[in-house]
């Protein structure tokens, strides 16, 4: 297993981020999600090294990053991480940014180092904009660099917070098709609002709230556990989880008591993913 | 208890320093602060000669010069270094969790530090070149009136070393200091402390305390009115006191010094070496300050006066 959390507790002076997450990952691609504050980019974190867990067992490429320096930069030797926001030198082109990174994930052989840069900046489609100056690049773009830094190395474990945010639909079919061709070797560790992307990239997802892991299991699984609780209605029914009106002017009702003349409609994972988090689903932002 | 890994950070700090390096040179205030010293070296240098007869004119105040490119170049650098050093903060989440550390980082921007330093060797050898055009007067304080070795550190120490110093020091407000504007503070804070640290003493039986300033004088350049200042007489220049060899290595082991408080910075990095080194290059600075100040020139020396020769 390339992640092991085993009770992985993180506060930020009084608010607790996570509360004994338990969390076990193999090669492939995992979504998470939750709403904002649910701890998501905290586990990230963790899992990228970036902060270490207050207690807690973490465990990743079989090693204890906390069990020194030695550990720690052996585990990030094959680790690539996109945070959920980066910044970005403003001197530097597409490419000199990530030759410096490069670098700094110990390229030092300098054509290796300049093949790597090219191969990565192929994958996510900037190899036009390599001479370009990050700043002068569309948000997309930048979120693509970011990427591709990640990306860099090929790691084993890719750790990416809302990797496809900014990105057009074009973009993130392209990411999803890059990403499927990283985890075949890779762990991949995403989180994201988008439910689609994780329907449509992630054969696991786990949902977290309140800092808990609330579901861990396949896509297929999450969505079967809105069975028999999404109905089209002809009009607005209360006291259901969440309900809309729909394009086609009926209302999508999911969740609460079976509505008088409904009809049971086809469960997508969003259905499932606010059934999963009942009645705070209600207060999420749009 | 852990397993040391294997070497590969000095050739992933070679490759680093090589791309700050061409970062900083390619800096905008880098290069104006280059194209203006040297301009200037050679506007001031033909502007202030002396001319003895019709066709002679002879070069003064050499060892005045370096504050040229010890402003221009070395100040500049100072800003240029520390917005190096802090750059790449904005990608610090993603960078730390590579294998590279702050202190490697700091070390290559530190390493691009040579930059500005070989534009100080530059602006010397602009100097040089200068003086086969026009040579030197003779009453000059230089070589052959001056031991060479001492007119080599003031050249070096105040102009190329002065270059590098302001670029270290940059790095080193670069990681320590972050409040916007932090490198223009510090440049002001250099040239004023420079001023108000050396000058009250440059002429007086103290002149010995000057040399801890960041940038201390050693020339005072020609008496042009005629009338006599401060014991030197109308026409002549002075050396100050203290040992300019010891002041050249003074000012390096300085650098050294703000390279490791730069690295400090970086807990990862705190080690017994570090600490150790730390002190030891403190230890330094205080010897080579001491002997800077109470060995090598006892005296101020006095240049005959420079005024036209006769006929």
């Amino acid at each position: 297993m390339n992640v092991e959390l085993t009770a992985v507790d993180k506060s930020y002076g009084g608010t607790q981020a996570l509360r004994g997450v338990d969390l076990t990952l193999g090669t492939g691609i995992t979504g998470l999600l939750g709403p904002n504050g649910a701890g998501k980019t905290t586990l990230l974190r963790v899992v990228a090294t970036s902060i270490a867990a207050d207690r807690g067992e973490v465990r990743l490429l079989g090693r204890d990053p906390h069990a020194g320096h030695a550990e720690l930069t052996r585990v990030r030797r094959s680790l690539g991480y996109l945070p959920q926001e980066l910044g970005y030198p403003s001197d530097m082109t597409t490419f000199g940014f990530l030759e410096y990174v490069a670098v700094l994930k110990e390229w030092n052989e300098r054509r290796a180092r300049r093949h790597e840069v090219r191969r990565v900046l192929d994958l996510v489609g900037l190899a036009e904009q390599s001479g370009k100056r990050i700043a002068k690049l569309s948000g997309g773009q930048r979120r693509r660099v970011g990427l591709a830094q990640a990306l860099l190395g090929n790691p084993r474990l890719l750790v990416l917070d809302e990797p496809t945010t900014g990105l057009d639909p074009a973009q993130r079919a392209t990411l999803r098709r890059t990403l499927s061709v990283v985890a075949h070797e890779s762990t991949v560790l995403l989180s994201t609002h988008q439910t689609e992307d994780v329907a449509a990239l992630c054969e696991r997802v786990v949902v977290l709230a309140d800092g808990e892991v609330r579901f861990d299991g396949t896509v297929v699984d999450l969505v079967a556990t809105a069975v028999g609780q999404v109905w089209l209605a002809d009009h607005e029914v209360p006291g259901a989880v969440m309900t809309w009106r729909t394009g086609t002017g009926r209302h999508r009702v999911v969740g609460g008591p079976h509505p008088p003349g409904a009809e049971p409609a086809e469960p997508t994972l969003e259905d499932a993913y606010l059934l999963m988090l009942g009645p705070s689903a209600a207060s999420l932002p749009a | 208890m852990y397993s040391t890994l294997p070497a590969r950070s000095s050739a992933s700090l070679t490759s680093m320093v090589a791309i700050e390096a061409r970062r900083f040179a390619r800096h905008p205030l880098f290069l104006l602060g280059v194209v203006i010293a040297l301009a200037l070296e050679a506007w001031v240098f033909f502007a202030d000669g002396v001319t003895v007869s019709e066709d002679t004119t002879h070069a003064i105040d050499m060892l005045s010069h370096p504050i040229i490119p010890a402003f221009f170049i070395g100040l500049t650098s100072l800003v240029v270094a520390a917005r190096l050093t802090r750059s790449t903060e904005v990608s610090a989440e993603a960078m730390g969790t590579a294998p590279g550390t702050e202190a490697q980082r700091t070390l290559a921007v530190a390493g691009a530090c040579l930059v500005p330093f070989v534009a100080g060797v530059a602006w010397l050898a602009e100097l040089f070149i200068l003086l086969q055009i026009r040579g030197v007067h003779p009453y000059e304080l230089w070589f052959g009136t001056m031991n060479d070795l001492h007119v080599w550190s003031i050249l070096v120490a105040l102009g190329p070393v002065a270059c590098l110093g302001g670029a270290v020091l940059g790095v080193l407000v670069g990681r320590w200091l972050r409040f916007p504007g932090a490198p223009a503070v510090a440049v002001v804070v250099v040239a004023i402390g420079t001023m108000v640290g050396s000058l009250p003493y440059s002429y007086t039986d103290q002149g010995h305390l000057r040399v801890w300033v960041p940038w201390a004088m050693w020339h005072t350049g020609t008496m042009s009115d005629g009338e006599a200042w401060e014991g030197v007489p109308g026409y002549a220049q002075a050396v100050l006191t203290g040992n300019p060899a010891t002041y050249l290595l003074y000012a390096l082991a300085l650098c050294a010094l703000a390279v490791a408080g730069a690295v400090w910075h970086d807990r990862t990095a705190r080690t017994a070496r570090l600490r150790l080194v730390c002190w030891g290059l403190v230890a330094l600075v205080v010897a080579l300050y001491l002997t800077t100040a109470f060995t090598g020139i006892e005296e101020m020396i006095v240049s005959r006066p420079i005024p036209p020769l006769e006929g």
